[in-house]
């Protein structure tokens, strides 16, 4: 049987574009809504799933301590690069944002004693000591399993990442519709503008880069959970890219954008995974590899070349100035 | 005679060398229409960058209300009620027009993301209120047909009316029009102007208004200014400026 029919697999599909949707609503927050070009999005992602291992393996707290105080650690982190590099202009800013997020990669890498190095969070604890941070959420996850009545961790995990993801796009979606949210796409339009009528341009930047880096916070402690196990190279700068193509995909400046977004490019991206059918079973495996980042390329140039809005945008949009 | 409302004095700025705004001073009195004239290039502009926060002085003091503003960045002048325009208008293109007006409010509790959720009622209030002000504004700008299309659908000369519209909303003591007749339609310039004195008679604001159109600037300004390469030449009544010979010169280039 085809994996593409297995619904296990598919409910891990839909765990990662549940993950993924967090995270890129974090940067839908700082680029949709505040016009922050944020090109190193996954360095808080890496803080929130490395503060969470680190102090749950290391200071022995409970995973659910832990949980919060790495995603108030990614805020804080999204807080501080703000504060030294917001002023400035849009384009330097992006370049010293993706530095960040290599910076961060490349300490998670060699800080041995602290993030476990390039072996990972397997290294974390003592040698012949199990560095395990996940046997409480492990317990709750055959908890919510017995609960919901469904046959896999996974399933559980689904309906609990998803349940997230959702509140949170509700969340933002609220809030962008407030006096404050105005203020944000005000600035996102014009900052000049909204500094003569009064408004703090820098401090809401600020709180979109703390909202957005605490979302980027959250994508990383479920990450942490999901998969038991994580190093450096799982926060590569080609993770941020995923996100701005969520975002792009969905629609800039709409929050459920992202959820669809990230449903789309999760089948487009873990979907096209298994081609064991005809006609790509006439090609062997190596090929059958490239052929997949061909057809995930000309998908998205499709969509974006079609629906350069994004599916949800509003194309009259694109043409205003 | 009480202080003025805005006093500029000895104020320098440099670009590479080039003194744009070179020793200027000047003073803009509570409840005066001051307007500022000058040939291309002579500092106007920069003046207003200055004065609005937009940016700093290498020397020289800007005070309003008899406080120094020239350390202030541009969100607190705007604040204290020393709101500008610009010369090319700022519409926020992806927002509607109503929007535009709704931000310029002061005092939305709801800025503070919490307080949408603490102070959720006084926001709404105040919403509310804000937005019965909006309609009026816009209906004085003769905005209202247009006031849930994006703001940039509009044409450029109703972008400048949008830009007035917002600058009232903030209520202002001191409002600063770069050329704000600049792609108004003929038509509509006489009722902007009308606009203009009754925001001053009825609201008691202050405005300092760049022109280059001298017959609106002579009819309904109190005072003028003028400036000439940077700093400030003459001041006066229309009719003491408009008979100064240094004027005459430094604005026609030959005297007559």
């Amino acid at each position: 049987m085809s994996v593409l029919a297995s619904g296990e697999f598919w409910a891990f599909v839909g765990v990662v574009a549940g993950i993924y949707t967090i995270l890129a609503l974090g940067l839908q927050v700082e680029f949709g809504f505040a016009g922050l070009l944020n090109f190193g999005h996954v360095a808080f992602m890496a803080i929130g799933a490395y503060t969470m291992a680190i102090l749950v393996v290391k200071a022995g707290l409970s995973t659910w301590l832990a949980a919060p105080i790495a995603i108030l650690a990614a805020a804080v982190a999204g807080v501080l690069l703000g504060v030294t590099t917001l002023r400035l202009r849009a384009d330097y800013f992006a370049i010293v944002t993706i530095a960040f997020s290599e910076i961060v990669r490349y300490v998670a890498t060699n800080e041995d004693g602290l993030t476990g190095g390039s072996q990972g969070t397997i290294n974390l604890a003592k040698t012949g000591e199990a560095a395990d941070y996940n046997v409480e959420w492990q317990r709750f996850e055959d908890w919510l399993q017995g609960i919901l009545h469904v046959g896999s961790n996974d399933v559980a995990m689904l309906v609990l990442v998803w349940a997230c993801a959702l509140s949170a796009t509700a969340l933002v979606w609220l809030a962008i519709r407030t006096p404050w949210g105005r203020v944000l796409r005000a600035i996102r339009e014009d900052e000049d503008a909204a500094r003569s009528l009064g408004k703090n341009a820098f401090g809401y930047k600020l709180q979109a880069l703390a909202i957005g880096s605490a979302l980027a916070g959250v994508a990383g402690v479920f990450y942490a959970w999901q998969f038991a196990f994580f190093s450096p190279g799982d926060f590569a700068p080609l993770l941020t890219f995923f996100a701005w193509m969520i975002v792009i995909l969905g629609g800039v400046g709409r929050a459920w954008a992202v959820p669809v977004g990230a449903l789309v490019f999760g089948v487009l991206f873990a979907g096209t995974r298994f081609f064991d059918f005809v006609p790509f079973t006439w090609f062997d495996s190596a090929e059958r590899a490239y052929l997949r980042l061909i057809l995930i390329g000309l998908v998205i140039i499709g969509l974006v070349l079609f629906r350069p809005q994004g599916i949800l945008g509003r194309r009259e949009e694109l043409v205003l100035e | 005679m009480s202080p003025a409302l805005l006093e500029v004095r000895d104020v320098v700025r440099a670009f590479d060398g080039v003194r744009a705004v070179d020793g200027a001073s000047l003073d803009v009195h509570e409840g005066s229409i001051t307007s500022l004239i000058g040939p291309n290039g002579a500092g106007k502009s920069t003046l207003f960058d200055l004065v609005s926060g937009f940016r700093r002085a290498d020397s020289g003091t800007i005070a309003f209300g008899g406080h120094r503003i020239d350390r202030l960045p541009a969100y607190r002048i705007a604040q204290q009620g020393l709101v500008r325009t610009f010369q090319t208008a700022r519409a926020l293109t992806r927002m509607t027009v109503l929007e535009n007006v709704l931000l310029a409010a002061p005092a939305q509790p709801g800025e503070q993301l919490h307080r949408n959720v603490l102070r959720r009622a006084a926001t709404r209030r105040r919403e509310r209120e804000v937005r019965a002000r909006a309609h009026e504004l816009l209906e004085l700008v003769r905005l209202s047909r247009h006031a849930e299309e994006q703001a940039g659908t509009l044409s450029g000369g109703q972008r400048k009316l949008l830009d007035f519209a917002r600058a009232l909303m903030t209520a202002p003591r001191l409002v600063l029009l770069d050329e704000p007749m600049a792609g108004v339609s003929p038509a509509l310039r006489g009722e902007l102007l009308e606009q203009v004195v009754s925001m001053r008679d009825e609201h008691g604001v202050t405005v300092l208004l760049v022109e280059h159109d001298l017959e609106v600037v002579m009819g309904a300004s109190d005072r003028v200014v003028v400036m000439s390469d940077g700093a400030v030449i003459a001041a006066g009544t229309p009719a003491q400026v408009q008979d100064d010979a240094r004027v005459i010169d430094a604005y026609l280039g030959v005297a007559t």
